[in-house]
């Protein structure tokens, strides 16, 4: 892969990070893929670079020493859509689904390899461009959405959606390539008296699915986040 | 004294009492008419009647009678009557000392009985407030034991069972068991709710509404009211062992609760602080791995570099892990040698010179520092631990110091941060591996770990102490080691 052929390059990207080592290895890579890097060690200093150089993106360690990594975003969502990728040594997935339920797009685990997560890094960036878009007609895979007309194709053909079908797959394609929890999405299609009946939502995913015709071991449309959520595939 | 001791007594109290009438009689009957002589024999009478019961009373009556005819009436000397007054005198003797009697013998009855139950309500009341303040499952039964053996005058012996099975004989109270075990078994599979008797034993079944937890065997036969007795007595028992039992499971349930959580923290602490560096060996060789070719030489030689920093910070994880190991089993072993402060100090800066990120630190090892009888690398570590955390805590452009001193009889190492300080609630709590595990990986403790804990074991191991206290002007913090001094001899 080669750097600089991905038209988001030249983003901005903010890192915050108390760990020089990371922050280091994240600032060379992301340098040599032309984007223009930001640092912060403290979450504070990270809040005040978001207001003053407006990154496009904000890789997040959860885990700083002056502020929790959680507190980072809920206070940076009061005033800034900015997306943010959360980095975090905690498996757990109750910390994960926290981050996200508070307005982070998606994490990457520590350790990880540097792959993945520029693999996040491109999906975010093309998820909020295509979000700041908001084109009436979605595409991505062979999948065709009609946000006007309502109309669903796959590979050309049309594919007949219940009403909350559509609605599933419309939430997804408006937050493309972040990671929806289950708590967020039941609150959205069902309403905030069902947001803990994951099995509703499992049931309406397998239906979706199956008319998409997307095989759920190997996801084209929508991957499941195992324990915390979905999300949207994108391809260009 | 034994029942009829007692009562050959009463009745020899009766005839002397006629005596002592006869007596008051002689010196009287001058100064009194005849008649009222029989009021003084009656007085006696009464007197017995209502300190000794119905028999001794109407013995007195008798000999009264006789006395009374005898020397007092005419003829003198001689038990002929020659008045009818004196047949009715007789009769009314014989009346009164019944009735007196008769309602003396009913109050002592009742004396005797009222303080009967008195002793065995305070004997109860005894027994209860035992029960209530049993500290543990094994008193209660014991307690039991004695209070029965105490009260009925009887052996008792409690068996209790141990998971269902047929109990087995536990405490002993009177005399040593004689049960055969198959009259145990018996007695045990009937299971009665009612108390019940294998001849010679009276069994009772001890329980409490869980479970049944074994027999309290009573030598003898007992009474209705005996066994009314101890019936109550083996239920407030059970009551007391269900409380006993509650209070157990409780503690039991806390210990491994704690136990528990103090082995989530740890795992998640000593996660974080294994994984950390990890993170940055992966980033780094991923990143060189995949987009060598467009990075420069420089930023590639960074990237190594790190690797290699991240790989020691790895060991030193590892090695921080081992020997809390080693400081918590108490096998950790001191290899004392003479060691100048200097040396330490100066290695333990060098481990982490990489870690510094432009902080200042400064040095200030007094020259007149002894050398220390310690083991040199435990010491290092310890201070490369304190080091560790002063840079974490420290600000960007931040000062560390790094000083030492001879202080009478002891040596004091102070490693000085500016960083936020630690409020004085917590100063003792961070050396709490449960605290610094706890809120290790979150927020201002991040990172702490173990550091801590392992460094105070480490020092406490040469007979050191290590604090925290405020930093130089109430800016930061200084930690501080306490190291003694040892004579060259």
């Amino acid at each position: 892969m080669d750097a600089g052929s991905d038209n988001a390059a030249e983003a901005k990207i903010l890192i915050v990070e108390d760990e020089a080592q990371i922050r280091k290895f994240l600032r060379i890579s992301l340098q040599a893929h032309g984007y223009t890097v930001l640092e912060a060690r403290l979450g504070e200093d990270g809040l005040a670079l978001c207001a003053s150089h407006q990154p496009e993106l904000v890789i997040l360690d959860l885990g700083l020493p002056d502020l929790d990594g959680q507190d980072f975003i809920a206070r940076l969502r009061e005033w800034s859509e900015v997306p943010v990728i959360v980095l975090s040594v905690r498996a757990s997935e109750s910390e994960k689904v926290r981050a996200l339920d508070a307005g982070a797009n998606d994490y990457v685990t520590k350790p990880f390899g540097i792959n993945e997560l520029m693999a996040r890094i491109r999906s975010v960036l093309r998820g909020s461009q295509a979000t700041h878009a908001a084109q009436p007609l979605f595409e991505s895979d062979g999948l065709q959405v009609d946000l006007l007309q309502r109309e669903v194709k796959v590979d050309g053909a049309a594919v007949h959606l219940s009403k909350k079908e559509y609605e599933l797959l419309r939430l997804l394609i408006s937050h493309p390539a972040q990671v929806l929890t289950h708590q967020q999405i039941l609150r959205e299609v069902w309403g905030p008296a069902q947001q803990n009946e994951t099995h509703y939502l499992r049931v309406l995913m397998g239906q979706l699915r199956q008319k998409l015709r997307d095989d759920p071991t190997h996801p084209r449309f929508i991957v499941t986040v195992q324990g915390v959520g979905y999300r949207l595939a994108i391809q260009p | 004294m034994s029942r009829s001791a007692k009562r050959v007594a009463a009745y020899a109290g009766a005839a002397a009492a006629v005596l002592v009438t006869v007596g008051l009689a002689f010196l009287l009957h001058r100064l009194m008419p005849h008649a009222n002589l029989s009021l003084l024999f009656l007085t006696g009478v009464l007197m017995v009647a209502a300190r000794s019961g119905l028999g001794p009373s109407l013995l007195a009556s008798v000999l009264s009678f006789l006395a009374f005819n005898y020397f007092f009436t005419k003829p003198y000397f001689t038990l002929q009557v020659a008045d009818d007054g004196d047949v009715a005198t007789l009769a009314f003797f014989l009346v009164i000392a019944a009735i007196t009697g008769n309602l003396a013998a009913r109050m002592y009855r009742e004396v005797s009985m009222r303080q009967h139950s008195l002793q065995r309500m305070s004997e109860l009341y005894d027994f209860s407030r035992q029960m209530s303040s049993a500290a543990g499952t094994a008193a209660v039964p014991e307690a039991l034991a004695q209070h029965l053996n105490k009260s009925l005058g009887r052996a008792v012996w409690v068996l209790l069972s141990d998971a269902g099975k047929t109990p087995t004989v536990k405490f002993e109270a009177g005399q040593p068991s004689d049960l055969a075990p198959d009259e145990i078994e018996t007695a045990w599979l009937s299971k009665a709710t009612q108390p019940f008797s294998i001849a010679p034993w009276t069994f009772f079944l001890l329980a409490t509404s869980r479970e049944q937890m074994g027999l309290i065997a009573i030598q003898g036969e007992l009474d209705s009211e005996q066994m009314d007795s101890v019936q109550s007595l083996c239920e407030q028992a059970g009551v007391a062992l269900e409380r006993t039992r509650l209070v157990e499971d409780l503690e039991e349930t806390r210990v491994v609760y704690e136990t528990e959580q103090l082995r989530s923290a740890l795992l998640s602490s000593v996660s974080h602080d294994l994984r950390t560096p990890l993170a940055s060996i992966i980033g780094s060789t991923t990143s060189l791995l995949e987009y060598g070719d467009s990075i420069s030489p420089d930023d590639r030689r960074e990237l190594l570099e790190t690797v290699v920093e991240e790989s020691q910070r790895l060991d030193r994880h590892i090695q921080n892990l081992l020997d809390m190991t080693r400081i918590g089993q108490g096998g950790l072993k001191l290899r004392r040698d003479w060691v100048d402060l200097h040396d330490t100090v100066s290695s333990a800066l060098n481990r982490l010179r990489s870690d510094f990120r432009g902080l200042e630190v400064e040095i200030d090892v007094a020259p007149a520092v002894p050398l220390l009888w310690i083991h040199g690398v435990l010491i290092e570590q310890a201070l490369v631990n304190l080091l560790d955390n002063a840079i974490r805590y420290s600000p960007d452009n931040g000062r560390i110091t790094v000083s030492a001193r001879a202080q009478g009889a002891v040596v004091e190492i102070d490693v000085c941060d500016e960083g936020p300080g630690i409020p004085e609630s917590e100063r003792e709590l961070i050396f709490d591996m449960f605290y610094s595990a706890q809120h290790g990986d979150r927020g201002k403790h991040q990172g702490t770990g173990l550091g801590l804990t392992i460094c105070r074991g480490m020092v406490g191991a040469h007979h050191g102490e290590v604090v925290a206290l405020e930093g130089p002007n109430g800016r930061g913090t200084c930690m501080r080691i306490t190291l003694p001094i040892y004579d060259k001899e």
